[in-house]
């Protein structure tokens, strides 16, 4: 068992509390992810456990040594930097081969090892080249392989992919979850990119304000998250508050002002106790809410809302409708299917339905205001709210 | 360079040459003054030193009749000494300016911004003074009765005076001081550009502080420790000033040598000339090595 244990962890920069008493367990081989916004402590988190900042208080525990004291050149902790922090005044096969001199290895046993690792991340040829000869992408496979040599319990990566661009990005990600495989050990991912986390890690740990705000595998926090920060930096969503005003058949309805004086009804589901006659709010990602201009069948648990196109943007893969229902906009996203279009596309300003399952609202024990209409970001987040600059002049 | 294709943007031949000698003619105009000041000033005196080293010595000029006599002497034995003095103390100079330097030269480089500029400005203050003045401090301060011997008795340190002055520690003193911000600055723009974050690395990797210094810091700075030494070395090794003004005349340099060549009658201007000569000589041969080390250690890169 190396587990990695991390108990009430805090540190303080001159009274700015950069990590505050962050106690976690990551398990062995697990990928797991630490994931927020810029100065959410990630970052400082990560530095701790690769020894280059002192904690002010709590413990790193690997397997049943605590490393809390041990300066970083004696921990089995290797890490890959942000901008890779290759030695330029060595060839890329001295750079792979540095930890291995250091322990001061015999010299076949570091030629063997480093034509491994190189072959590892596919830069058996490049053994020569210096670091300023390499394209990004291969100085990350540099830096991989350097860190790897050493093998590590752990490997720690600092946002590595942040200098690439997308496609390599992509296809990098592809090639860590690879060499993850191979080695398998643990890897500790630090990334403000929720694509990222998402789509490599065993589970992710999301962190805000030097706190971890929710922590679980990937689906688990898109689909259930536990607080408006966590449905809001993860994916795009809707926030709706309303009093529930009953519970039956296992959901429960929400009165909802719409901010014109009047008011409309959703169902959601719930998954914590005494929520009747409390006002609370529901997160109902975009792409869960279908959209028509007829008006659907009427099903069981289904929620039907009439409301005005305001915005049309075409995205590729799917387009952003959002749908003023009366203050309140609700962001849609619909792909280009047409399963629930008539032949004409719809148009601004046109009148339409917006349906989504019960099961698909999800109840969040926070309340966001209504009056900033459904789609404004919570305080500190991040405005989406684009507006489409193609508007097609009315004939 | 010289491989880039030329350009041509006139579309008659007989325009583009014309316009060629223009630009030709612009650009001598533009180097003349620097040409003149160099022929006059740089070029026509080496010219005059190195044909008075194969002269004749009179007591107060020099004879026209060629001799090679003051060569013949400068590598005698005689010299040997004196090149020995000046070697040893340009070599005892470089090397504390450098031990000295680095820590300074860090320090300063690691720094926040306004403390960086602060300390920067300090390093540069001795230069707004004249040297010989603040040579002449340094007399003040090492002095028999000077600051110094005052200061460690009063505070019974010692019982009688310490010697410094007029010894050979105090040149290196002296010598350290002057020359210490010429190593300082140079090691400094290299250990700013140095990203700190290799440190890491190397340490992440397994290397201590002291491994991690050898093997990132030490060669990443390695331009800065040979220009500072070029600009300590070279003109440490004709250093006058210094050992004549806190020196004793047990221990000459090679700059005293020269100046008492052409001071003191009988007058040597051969034999002046040529100890400067050799001495050029010997700083030439070096910046040649360094220089081809340098362009070894650059091409190895490139490859």
């Amino acid at each position: 068992m190396e587990e990695i244990r991390i108990e009430h962890l805090s540190k303080d920069f001159d009274g700015f509390v950069a990590v505050d008493d962050v106690s976690l367990t990551i398990n062995n081989g697990e990928l797991f992810s630490f994931l927020g916004p810029s100065g959410c402590g990630k970052t400082t988190l990560l530095r701790m456990i690769a020894g280059f900042e002192a904690p002010s208080k709590g413990r790193i525990v690997i397997g049943n040594i605590d490393i809390t004291d041990i300066p970083p050149y004696k921990r089995q902790v290797n890490t890959i930097f942000q901008n890779y922090s290759l030695f330029p005044h060595m060839t890329v096969f001295d750079n792979v081969a540095f930890g291995l001199r250091i322990r001061k290895t015999p010299k076949p046993e570091i030629k063997d090892r480093v034509g491994e690792m190189l072959a590892l991340v596919k830069m058996e040829d490049q053994a020569f080249r210096y670091p300023d000869q390499l394209s990004g992408g291969m100085k990350q496979r540099i830096a991989i392989a350097r860190a790897l040599i050493n093998k590590p319990k752990v490997l720690l990566l600092d946002e590595p992919l942040a200098a690439l661009d997308l496609k390599l990005r992509q296809h990098m990600l592809i090639e860590l979850m690879n060499i993850h495989d191979a080695v398998g050990i643990t890897f500790i991912y630090v990334t403000h990119d929720q694509g990222e986390a998402m789509s490599i890690s065993d589970r992710v740990a999301l962190m805000n304000h030097g706190k971890i705000v929710q922590e679980g595998p990937p689906d688990d926090i898109y689909e259930r998250p536990q607080s408006i920060f966590s449905a809001y930096f993860i994916g795009e969503t809707n926030l709706i508050t309303g009093e529930v005003i009953a519970i039956e058949d296992g959901f429960m309805q929400l009165k909802c002002p719409d901010g014109n004086g009047g008011s409309f009804e959703i169902g959601s589901t719930f998954h914590f106790a005494q929520v009747l006659g409390r006002e609370l709010t529901v997160s109902l990602r975009p792409e869960k809410i279908a959209i028509s201009r007829s008006k659907p069948r009427v099903q069981d648990d289904v929620n039907m809302l009439r409301g005005t196109i305001e915005d049309i943007l075409y995205l590729g893969t799917h387009t952003q409708y959002i749908v003023r229902v009366g203050a309140l906009r609700f962001r849609v996203f619909s792909q280009h299917k047409r399963v629930y279009f008539d032949d004409k596309a719809l148009d601004w300003e046109e009148a339409v339905w917006l349906f989504w399952h019960n099961s698909d609202s999800w109840l969040i024990d926070e309340i966001q205001d209504n009056e900033t209409s459904a789609t404004e970001p919570p305080d500190g987040g991040v405005n989406h709210y684009q507006r489409s600059t193609k508007r097609p002049t009315k004939v | 360079m010289s491989s880039l294709p030329k350009q041509n943007w006139n579309l008659s031949n007989n325009n583009s040459s014309r316009a060629e000698s223009k630009r030709n003619i612009a650009s001598w105009a533009l180097t003349a003054p620097v040409l003149f000041w160099l022929i006059v000033f740089f070029l026509i005196p080496y010219l005059i030193v190195i044909i008075y080293s194969f002269l004749t010595p009179d007591i107060y000029d020099v004879k026209f009749e060629f001799s090679l006599d003051a060569y013949r002497q400068a590598f005698s034995a005689d010299y040997l000494n004196t090149f020995y003095h000046s070697f040893s103390l340009a070599i005892l100079t470089t090397l504390l300016c450098l031990l000295l330097g680095f820590p300074v030269a860090y320090y300063i480089a690691r720094a926040k911004d306004k403390l960086k500029n602060t300390l920067l400005v300090l390093i540069i203050i001795p230069f707004w003074t004249n040297l010989i003045i603040r040579i002449f401090s340094w007399r003040i301060f090492l002095a028999y009765n000077g600051v110094l011997n005052d200061v460690l008795i009063n505070m019974g340190i010692i019982t009688k005076p310490l010697e410094i002055m007029r010894t050979d520690l105090a040149v290196t003193l002296v010598m350290v001081y002057v020359y210490l911000p010429y190593m300082i600055l140079p090691l400094y723009s290299v250990l700013e550009k140095l990203d700190f974050t290799l440190l890491h690395a190397a340490m992440d990797l397994g290397a201590n502080e002291v491994k991690a210094f050898f093997r990132i810091t030490l060669p990443l700075s390695i331009e800065g420790i040979f220009a500072g030494s070029l600009l300590v070395f070279i003109p440490a090794l004709g250093a006058y000033l210094i050992p004549q003004l806190v020196g004793n005349q047990k221990t000459l340099y090679l700059g005293q040598v020269i100046t008492y060549k052409i001071k003191n009658i009988p007058r040597n201007w051969p034999m002046a000339s040529a100890l400067s000569l050799t001495l050029l000589f010997f700083v030439a041969v070096l910046l040649i090595l360094l220089y081809a080390l340098y362009r070894h250690n650059k091409s190895r890169r490139i490859a």
